[in-house]
Parts: structure tokens; sequence; C-alpha cells
């Protein structure tokens, strides 16, 4: 992500791009197929919920037939998503217009292990500080990874269970005898894993704290104020602004 | 007399005829209904057997054999209070009906008479794994025509959602045999085939509505139904093939083991479980951290106010 925005001979601006078009509109694909593929497949994986909840909530959804054909539109959907998005990566490598920095970076390092330690010190209050985050908190770092670790377990089992009958030709012989049940068993837990986790970490993290509340407005803007960067991400707003940060610790 | 005028006299004569043989029929029935339609309850009969003796006469009106006349099927009886019609029985039915006798001690020839109209249909039966049950082996729960359809004077049509063979009922109709824990261990049926049906992408589908989720004949067969360690039943080995391509065009040898009712392996057993302890472990810490960073929020704002920047 390119940072554009330097300090300014007034001082240092007010807010700075944190994702760029690409990556927002990857962001709002990735959403809209998330909560398409969790209404729809969370009534197939309960569909003998008990006084026909399920059945009614899939009729709502169009159906058996048209549930399940939603639920693979954007299956494939967010799969191209999550390739568009590697793809883009690798281009703003290429080009150097990206590169690896250990306080800018999304790759999880020793550091957020403390971080997490520090922080639960700080909720028994054993500590009064809070953990100093970088670019990226641990929090950011797991809702940023939990994505392609679902997208590698329900991405590809999802593909498989979609179009069976191509898979079938490319699986090898050995593994017929368990494989359909196995992806079958990856495809339906991981994928109450991942609407737990986005119901718990991701809507607590970005919508219901206190800071945030009703939401981070990041994820349309692209910006965050240079204040909020200061105060949730310390050790970037250093790097940024070496000579605010300075005149802050003389104060 | 003109062409025109003889059409005037004879078609509503030629329309009154098509009532004709429905009203003998609708009469000696109705004769029977007088008594049986207000009658309750079950009787013993002098073999010791239940029978009932309520029949619905509007449900049986508007069943599929509603136009049948009752002597139809009930040819003779073997039991007073009734004289026996006097109607010779056919032979094919009088050799089945010695054939089920095990079965049917009440009325055997009745259950038999399915066969004037179902010939083709009672003989597969009688040849399938469920009729071979009752003939060979002298069984008396084995499955034959009224065990899967119901009571004959009420079977409505395939189609119709209150059959018990319709796409609604057939597997629960399946599973009072199947599922019946008893009869598994008698017969050394596989076990867990209700619920493995239940669980798995078909039995899903079809509880939501999905028009073409397959139900247990789809794979099975109904009437010539064979064990599935029948070379010719429909889902031993290679059969499977065809069975599947029926609805999964192209169907392969890598493909077929998809669906099965064994329990699952090993592999996938393992695998479940450590999902769920991973799922269980990400639900904890998460849920954990949550609800601390909400709660030192709390307690931050109440004894640190001022304290923080």
């Amino acid at each position: 992500m390119s940072q554009t925005d330097t300090t300014t001979q007034q001082g240092i601006p007010k807010e700075i791009e944190r994702f760029d078009i690409i990556f927002r509109i990857q962001h709002i694909v990735m959403f809209t197929t998330f909560l398409l593929l969790s209404f729809t497949g969370w009534g197939l994986k309960f569909a003998h919920e008990p006084q026909g909840l399920s059945s009614i909530w899939i009729r709502i959804w169009g159906g058996a037939e048209t549930a399940g054909l939603i639920h693979r539109i954007a299956g494939i959907g967010m799969l191209l998503d999550f390739i568009s998005h590697v793809f883009y990566l690798v281009y703003l490598f290429a080009t150097k217009k990206m590169t690896i920095n250990l306080k800018t970076t999304v790759i999880p390092l020793p550091k957020d292990v403390f971080d997490v330690i520090q922080n639960f010190m700080y909720f028994f209050g054993l500590s009064k500080e809070k953990a100093r985050f970088c670019k990226y908190s641990y929090a950011q770092k797991f809702d940023y990874w939990a994505v392609f670790w679902g997208m590698f377990i329900i991405g590809f089992s999802g593909y498989a269970l979609a179009f069976p009958m191509q898979v079938s030709y490319i699986i090898p012989e050995f593994t017929t005898g368990w494989i359909w049940e196995l992806l079958g068993i990856m495809h339906s837990d991981e994928a109450l894993l991942a609407i737990v986790f986005i119901l718990f970490w991701h809507f607590y993290n970005e919508h219901l704290k206190p800071d945030v509340f009703p939401m981070s407005w990041i994820w349309i803007t692209g910006k965050i104020s240079t204040e909020q960067l200061k105060h949730h991400h310390p050790i970037e707003y250093d790097l940024l602004f070496p000579q605010e940060a300075q005149k802050d610790k003389k104060e | 007399m003109s062409y025109k005028k003889s059409i005037t006299v004879f078609a509503p004569l030629l329309f009154l005829a098509l009532f004709l043989p429905g009203t003998v029929f609708a009469q000696e029935s109705a004769n029977c209904l007088t008594c049986h339609s207000a009658m309750k309850g079950k009787l013993k009969t002098s073999g010791g057997a239940l029978i009932e003796l309520n029949v619905d006469t509007e449900k049986f009106r508007s069943s599929v054999h509603g136009s049948l006349s009752c002597t139809d099927c009930h040819i003779r009886f073997s039991d007073n209070p009734h004289s026996s019609p006097s109607a010779s029985v056919p032979h094919q039915v009088l050799s089945i009906s010695t054939k089920i006798s095990s079965k049917y001690g009440v009325d055997p020839v009745a259950a038999a008479a399915c066969n004037k109209c179902h010939e083709e249909i009672y003989n597969k039966v009688l040849g399938s794994v469920h009729g071979r049950n009752i003939i060979d082996k002298n069984q008396t729960d084995g499955a034959l025509c009224l065990d899967c359809h119901g009571s004959p004077h009420y079977i409505t049509s395939a189609e119709d959602p209150l059959s018990k063979i319709s796409r609604k009922n057939q597997v629960e109709t399946c599973g009072r045999c199947h599922g019946d824990k008893k009869i598994i261990e008698k017969y050394n049926l596989q076990e867990n085939v209700m619920n493995s049906f239940q669980e798995s992408f078909h039995g899903r589908k079809l509880h939501l509505g999905h028009m073409r989720a397959p139900v247990c004949a789809s794979c099975h067969n109904s009437h010539d139904i064979k064990s599935k360690n029948d070379p010719s039943s429909p889902v031993f080995g290679k059969n499977r093939l065809q069975t599947c391509g029926k609805c999964h065009e192209g169907a392969n040898e890598k493909f077929i083991p998809a669906i099965t009712h064994r329990p699952p392996g090993p592999i996938p057993h393992y695998a479940e479980k450590a999902l769920i302890l991973l799922t269980m472990g990400v639900f904890a810490f998460v849920v954990l951290h949550v609800l601390l960073e909400a709660f030192s929020d709390i307690r931050d704002a109440i004894f640190r106010k001022g304290r923080e920047e």
C-alpha cells in the first residue's frame, strides 16, 4: 500500500490512505459473498432443525434449488475474489509498490504473541500498559489470515463439492473411500468456525467496540485519521512521522 | 329419423350409459359400507388376528381404488358372518394366496387380489428380497403391498404428499423396518441407514424440499428391490455407475463412493474431531478476548477515568 501523503510544511496530514480502491472492492466482494454463503449454507447444515425452521429459512431464499444456485455463484465469486487478491499482491510486490517491512507487514511475528500476552495482562489488571501496535494489530492479522485458512479449507472443499464430477477425475484412487466424507466435514465444520469467528471477532473489533461503533469507516473511505493512527497504531505513527513523535516525547 | 334427430336422442343415452357400471359397483360397495362405515374398532377373528372393521367411505371414495367394488378384492371370506360371494377366485390369485398365507392368515385371497390388476408389479415384488422373505422363509414381518402403500382402501397416488410412498413420506415408510433395531438384527441389515441418509447431502436437500433430491427407491428400486449383496442390485458394485448416472451424468468409479450408508472411516472421523477441537479453541480464545476487552473498557471508564491521555 502506497503511502503518498507525507509530512507537509503545515505539519502532518489529517488522514492517510490505508487501503486502496482495489483492496476496498475486494473486501466488499468478500463480505457480500460471505453473507450469502453463510445464509444459504446455514439452512443446509442445519437442515433437520426442529419445527422445520430451516425449511422456512430456505424457502425465503427461493427454495432448495435456488439457494443452492446462490451458494454456488457466491462461492465462485468469493474464490475469484481471493485469487484476484493474491494476484494483486504479486503485482504490488513485483512492481515494488509494496515491500516487506517488519513494522508494516501483516505477516504474523513473535511480537504479536507478546502483544496478546501484554493485552491479557492489561485486561486482568496486571499491567497498566496496553500493547503498542504496528500497522496491523494481532486482531487484524488474525482477521486477515483467517480468510486464507478459510479459503484453503472451505473454498477448495466447496469447489470439490460443487463440481464433484470434474474433481473426481483428479483425485487419487486410494482417497476415494474417505475423501468425499472428509470434504463435506471440512466444508461444514470450518464454515461454522468462520461464521462464529466473524460474528464475535470481526464484529466486535470493527463494529461493536466503543471506539469504532457502529463501524470502522476504513472499509469505505480507505483512510485512517492521523489521530486514530497515533492512538491505535503508535509504532506505525512513529515510523511515518518521526519528527512529530519526537516532539510528543519531549512534551 | 333424421341424422340430427338421432344424435339428440342417442347422445344423452350414451352419456348415461357411462354411469351404468359405476352405479352398479357403487351400489354394491354401498351395501357393505352401510355397516362398515359405521362400525368402529377391531374384531378378533377365530384365527386370533385383529382386523379393523371401519372403512372411511369418504377416504375410500377419493382413493385410487374408490371406484372398485368390495368384492373385487374380497373375493371370498374365511370367516363368518358373511356368506362367501359366489365369484370364483382366479387361478393366479389363488396360487399367490397360498404362498403368502403365512403373512395373511385372515384373508390371503384379498391380499393376493392386487395381482388381478397389478400382475406385473406383483410378480416383481414376489421375486424381490421382500417377497422371497415371505414366500421362501415364511416370515410375517417382511414387506408386501400394504406394508409400504398402507391400507388398500385409502391408497392415493404416489404424487399425493399424504401417500406413504410420496417423496415426503417414503423415507419414513422404509424406516419403519430399516430403522427398527429388532428387524435390523434379525435380518442382519445395514445399520444406521436412516441416519446416514438424513445426514447426507441427499437427505438434507430432500428435507428442504429439493425437487430432484433422491428418496430410497431412487437408488434401490422399489418393487423389485434386491439385497445390496445381490449382483443384480442397482447399488451392487459397478451397477452404481449406472444408478448414480441417472442424476449425475458421467458418474465414474472415483465418484460413486461419495454416497454410502457406511459409518465414516477413521480419517473423516478423526479429522472431524480435530476440526471441532480447533473450532472450540478459536471460539474460546475469541470469546474470552472479546469479553475481557469489553470488561476492561468498562473498568477503565469507571476507575481510571482521566488517567489515559
